[in-house]
């Protein structure tokens, strides 16, 4: 039977706290560690060695994150100090929010809504309002058109997101990820709804704006896009909501595709952790795979092909429950 | 204690976002009142025992509304100008409205009779199929108007869209 971490406390204010400070403690973590992970990865891919300092370059990445957190947050000019400071957290404190409602075991969860996908869909939408305050805020062209560029993908590719998670919903009837996962019992989902699946991780990898989808950061074009003029840890955050977002989508992908912790053998939060970092492997292998997109393929991609593939999708899924 | 704080403080937000988005001058400022007025009012919806409704606030309105008013500005040059003087014409006017609606308001807030219901478990409550059947039967009328509005908005920003084409070519 599964337990809610969230009732073991008297006091909900303490139970949240404490959850909140589980999830952070183990986004740090993770994001140091994929960031190792893709140096490592990427240097593979090009026949490079990477990262060496300490046993397989694990210790660049404690060096790294001395570097970030002890170095001067500049702040420039004529930016608007308030929004410029507020931003990088607006972008990090959705997925902190989020990532307590997976369900990494079968009997230990945070706490179970059952209407955790509306809510994953909600707040996952606020980040891109912190990204746009960041370009806006920096006061800098190429802050300001990597913001422009990024909200014009975000709201793009959410849609074929939402459409590719319904199917999903309408099968179990339910929108609780605990049930999900529990419905996955003789198999996956990614069985019956395969295309589903690859509409969510190429949306998801747009969502969380890495490469061939990095156009609102790409280096060539727009130094760094809507975070050109941050420094230090106000940078590192930027860098922490990437890679956190990375978990986040790979661990919905888990859910609701992949069966989540269920397995043969192992316990399940492994078998959780094992789905969740092979899905994560496959969006590095993307990014060192594909070249950039150009702006007008990408938009044409989300609204030529995504949108009309997931509603055929969809009304095919319809059609099918119907009739079986 | 802690429960009262928590309410007074989504109040408070929801009047900090909406004095900042009534007599800002800055178009942006105007929308991040918006959006923190409208996040308040989730806030209070959640407190209310309605997490269905506060996620939706969150999903239509602020991941929405909001982001398309942000994509809708940024691409216009609203933003880059300087705000016009204000008018005192329209800003009489606009104060007119304003007391009226909240004097319409008000007085049937205050003449209604609120009954009040044990809130219903919300595991019942939320479900997809308690929600479908609420939808499709006690709502349907606002369900299908709702539909109708949207119809009718897609439909105007097409014609707005193909008016402005030709110009563009020639």
């Amino acid at each position: 039977m599964k337990t809610d971490i969230v009732q073991l406390f008297e006091n909900p204010y303490l139970a949240l706290g404490v959850s909140i400070a589980i999830i952070m403690a183990y986004l740090s973590v993770n994001a140091i560690m994929l960031i190792w992970l893709e140096r490592k990865l990427s240097a593979r891919i090009q026949r490079r060695i990477g990262p060496q300092r300490g046993p397989f370059g694990l210790m660049q990445q404690i060096f790294d994150m001395g570097k970030l957190l002890s170095k001067e947050l500049l702040t420039p000019e004529h930016a608007n100090k308030l929004l410029y400071v507020i931003a990088p957290i607006l972008v990090f404190a959705p997925v902190v929010a989020l990532s307590s409602l997976f369900p990494i075991t079968s009997t230990y969860i945070f706490h179970d809504f059952n209407i955790a996908i509306v809510l994953i869909l909600a707040i996952s939408g606020i980040n891109v309002i912190g990204i746009f305050l960041a370009g806006w805020g920096s006061n800098n062209k190429y802050a300001l058109l990597g913001a422009v560029r990024s909200v014009a993908q975000n709201i793009s590719y959410e849609i074929p997101l939402i459409l590719s998670v319904i199917p999903i919903v309408m099968i179990t009837r339910t929108m609780s990820l605990y049930d999900i996962t529990l419905a996955q019992e003789t198999y996956p989902f990614i069985l019956v709804q395969p295309i589903a699946l690859i509409i969510f991780i190429i949306s998801a990898t747009a969502e969380t704006n890495r490469a061939p989808f990095d156009i609102p950061e790409a280096e060539s074009e727009l130094v760094a896009g809507f975070h050109t003029e941050y420094s230090g840890m106000r940078f590192g955050l930027f860098f922490f909501a990437e890679y956190s977002n990375m978990i986040f989508a790979c661990a919905l992908a888990t859910v609701l595709f992949l069966g989540g912790w269920r397995g043969p053998l192992l316990p399940d939060a492994v078998w959780f952790f094992i789905k969740v970092y092979a899905l994560i492997v496959l969006m590095m292998w993307f990014r060192w795979t594909f070249p950039r997109l150009r702006f007008d393929q990408l938009m044409k991609f989300a609204w030529v092909v995504l949108v009309p593939l997931s509603l055929i999708n969809l009304l095919i899924t319809t059609l099918v429950l119907k009739i079986v | 204690m802690l429960e009262q704080a928590v309410i007074y403080t989504f109040v408070a937000l929801v009047l900090i976002g909406g004095i900042l988005a009534a007599f800002s001058r800055q178009i942006l400022y105007v929308i991040i009142g918006l959006g923190i007025s409208l996040l308040g009012l989730a806030g209070l919806f959640l407190n209310l025992g309605s997490p269905f409704v506060a996620a939706m606030q969150v999903l239509i309105y602020i991941g929405g509304i909001t982001v398309a008013i942000v994509f809708a500005m940024m691409l216009s040059i609203a933003m880059s100008i300087r705000p016009p003087d204000p008018n005192p014409q329209k800003l009489g006017f606009a104060i007119a409205c304003a007391v009226i609606f909240f004097g319409a308001v008000a007085h049937l807030i205050r003449g209604a009779q609120f009954q009040q219901i044990a809130s219903p478990a919300s595991e019942k409550a939320w479900s997809v199929g308690a929600l479908g059947h609420a939808l499709l039967t006690h709502y349907n009328v606002v369900f299908e108007a709702l539909s109708l509005v949207l119809l009718l908005a897609i439909i105007g920003a097409i014609l707005i869209a193909r008016r402005a084409l030709p110009k563009e070519n020639s």
